[in-house]
């Protein structure tokens, strides 16, 4: 990994009609960097890589890929990247092998030349190459629009939501995928609603309502995370949510699946203090352990 | 720079042969179009249904009536001596027209003047359906007419004076086939070149292929001349099929060049597809491009000439034909096809057809760029 940036953002608004789908985004991505931005539906994700990848204008503030300025230089800008949409795009009704050569020719190149860039993924779906996309599962298509947007070799790659909807083990090959492209030399900016993926990038920005609310790597976000935190078990979770809440020191309290985590400003109350509270409110038989604060406990904790 | 056009023509002609419906349609159109269509869009009045109310009963009103049924035009379905019977039926749908022959038809023929009140002959004529009431009316006068000039070898008081002979230069047994041909063929470019291309451009919409198109050097130039480029040769196919059809099922030859058809049918599909990528600029689902498609060339159609003749409009609807291509590209086809025009008799059809499609491909172009 160098020092040179490859993607930089500076001031980017963004409004539909109303809608203020981003407002003023800053963010610098280095060169051979996995970068994830990473915030809930509607954060404005999609915003931002549409302007990045030369789909739309933004209406104000600049951004550049490669050096090369998303509005100028557009017809460059589309030469150097791969962008893999949120919903699969490719054409449903030509076959596997049909589409990759499609798009390996309009990026004036063939598969031929760039094998070695796809071979790893591809050889996981040549044996479907004469199916035409649309029979494909849903890792499969994928794994093709993967493939497609990697034909060309670009320098950099932009997933839009790759894994959402997709299951559990895919999820994790498809990030083990991208951990060897990236290994490559290729800068990887990806976005998710999925928390626990930011752990698997080099660095993070957070994003919600169209604003940046939290950037570095997964470790400083997590170190920077100011309260100490608990993770509280027990079969009623309603109640014990409920009674914990309202405590004084008490910053946050909320669900995580079968836990809920209790963050507890620097002065208030410790593991033994928070179970005699819940048994002093007849609610017997939880634990509470001191845990390391996540991915989602920082953004909750920002937003 | 080559293989990437060939791939993307390659690319459009496979998904165009792919898709389940398209190829057997654009195979099926043209035999629907010369073996179905012009029977079906036939304005010729034949089948008359004529009832007879004869209260004269004499040797010349069943002379009358036989005239009337052997000239091919009416079926005779009753004959009564009643005029309400006859009322009822025509009341009832049953017959187009009445022709009463009243006592005194028979003396009037020899000579005596009836009297002022007295009507030797009546005709009625249901005109629900207005075409073939007039038309039916018009033959039934011309059958009478002649009869009685037969008979008096003279002309009478309050009929024709001039008998009006018409030879038709064109077209010698005003066969309605032949002259509805042509337009068929215009309609089914219309129809062809106006849908497909939008709703293909609208389905890379809704799928959201055109933005993963878009993220590649293809320009947009590129892209959708390989678009139109398989509908354009499914539309020549579709003019020559046709032609080669009425040959062979009808004989009607074409007139004139078949050159002259091609540049007019380039001509119309430009205009026709830059319409519809129009619209698909300004639509987001194929449901909307469909319907804003099937408005305009409906309008097109009826206000053309297709159909009825554009001088019969009132003003305003001249006007609009003026505007609609419609109107240039079917009197040229016409003209080609049934008089042999040249384009020495058909260039200001060509010049107006030009300049709608400058028009649309420009307003296309500039909403494309808009639009991104």
């Amino acid at each position: 990994m160098d020092d040179r940036i490859a993607i930089k953002v500076e001031g980017i608004c963004k409004s539909y009609k109303a809608t203020r789908a981003l407002q003023d985004i800053n963010l610098e991505i280095k060169s051979g960097e996995l970068f994830g931005l990473i915030g809930p539906d509607g954060a404005g994700k999609t915003s931002l890589f549409r302007i990045l990848t030369t789909l739309s204008l933004a209406d104000s503030g600049k951004a550049s890929v490669e050096g090369k300025d998303v509005v100028e230089n557009y017809a460059d800008i589309r030469r150097t990247i791969g962008y893999m949409p949120g919903h699969f795009a490719l054409y449903q009704d030509l076959s596997v092998e049909e589409n990759l050569k499609f798009y390996a020719t309009v990026f004036g190149t063939s598969v031929e030349e760039n094998y070695d860039t796809i071979k790893e993924i591809y050889s996981q779906i040549e044996m479907f190459k004469d199916r035409r996309a649309r029979d494909l599962s849903g890792g499969m298509k994928q794994k093709l629009a993967l493939c497609c947007a990697l034909v060309h070799k670009p320098e950099v790659l932009f997933l839009d939501e790759p894994t959402t909807g997709v299951d559990a083990v895919s999820r994790r090959e498809f990030w083990a995928m991208l951990a060897r492209i990236k290994a490559s030399g290729v800068t990887i900016f990806v976005s998710t609603p999925y928390m626990d993926e930011a752990g698997l990038c080099d660095r993070i920005a957070l994003i919600l309502n169209g604003k940046i609310i939290g950037q570095g790597s997964p470790e400083e976000i997590r170190s920077r995370y100011p309260y100490k935190i608990y993770a509280a078990r027990g079969e009623n979770m309603f109640n014990i949510l409920k009674t914990l809440r309202p405590l004084d020191g008490v910053v946050q309290c909320s669900s995580f699946g079968c836990e809920c985590h209790v963050s507890v400003s620097e002065d208030g109350p410790g593991e033994g203090e928070l179970l005699s509270v819940l048994d002093a409110a007849g609610i017997n038989g939880c634990t509470i352990e001191p845990i390391e604060a996540g991915i989602e406990d920082c953004f909750i904790g920002l937003s | 720079m080559i293989a990437m056009w060939k791939y993307l023509l390659k690319k459009e002609f496979k998904q165009y042969l792919r898709d389940p419906g398209m190829p057997r349609m654009t195979l099926m159109f043209p035999f629907l179009i010369i073996l179905v269509f012009p029977f079906a869009a036939n304005m010729e009045v034949r089948n008359i249904k004529l009832a007879m109310v004869d209260t004269d009963h004499s040797e010349q009103s069943g002379l009358l009536m036989e005239k009337c049924a052997s000239s091919g035009y009416f079926e005779i379905v009753d004959v009564t001596a009643s005029p309400e019977k006859a009322q009822e039926m025509m009341d009832r749908g049953k017959i187009d027209a009445i022709l009463t022959i009243n006592a005194g038809f028979a003396r009037m023929l020899e000579g005596s003047v009836p009297a002022e009140d007295a009507i030797p002959l009546g005709i009625k004529v249901n005109t629900v359906n207005g075409t073939r009431g007039s038309i039916g009316s018009q033959y039934l006068n011309a059958c009478i007419s002649s009869y009685i000039m037969s008979k008096k070898g003279g002309s009478i008081p309050g009929s024709a004076q001039i008998e009006v002979r018409e030879t038709y230069l064109f077209n010698r047994f005003q066969d309605y086939k032949l002259f509805m041909i042509p337009a068929l063929i215009v309609i089914a470019i219309t129809m062809m070149c106006g849908f497909l291309p939008a709703l293909n451009i609208v389905s890379e919409k809704e799928k959201g292929t055109i933005e993963q198109m878009n993220v590649t050097p293809v320009n947009k130039f590129a892209f959708i001349v390989c678009k139109m480029i398989p509908y354009v040769a499914v539309a020549f196919f579709m003019v020559f099929s046709c032609l080669l059809l009425a040959k062979i099922v009808f004989g009607y030859g074409c007139a004139g060049s078949l050159l002259d058809i091609s540049i007019f049918t380039l001509a119309h599909i430009i205009v026709m597809a830059s319409f519809g990528l129009l619209v698909s600029n300004y639509s987001e689902n194929a449901q909307q491009a469909m319907f804003i498609i099937w408005f305009f060339s409906m309008v097109f159609m009826l206000i053309s000439g297709i159909f009825t003749p554009v001088d019969s409009m009132p003003g305003w609807a001249k006007l609009v034909s003026y505007a609609n291509p419609l109107t240039y590209y079917a009197d040229a086809m016409r003209g080609i096809v049934l008089k042999g025009s040249s384009l020495a008799d058909t260039w200001v059809d060509l010049v107006c057809l030009l300049g709608i499609g400058g028009l649309t491909t420009t307003w296309a172009v500039l909403s494309y760029h808009k639009t991104n």
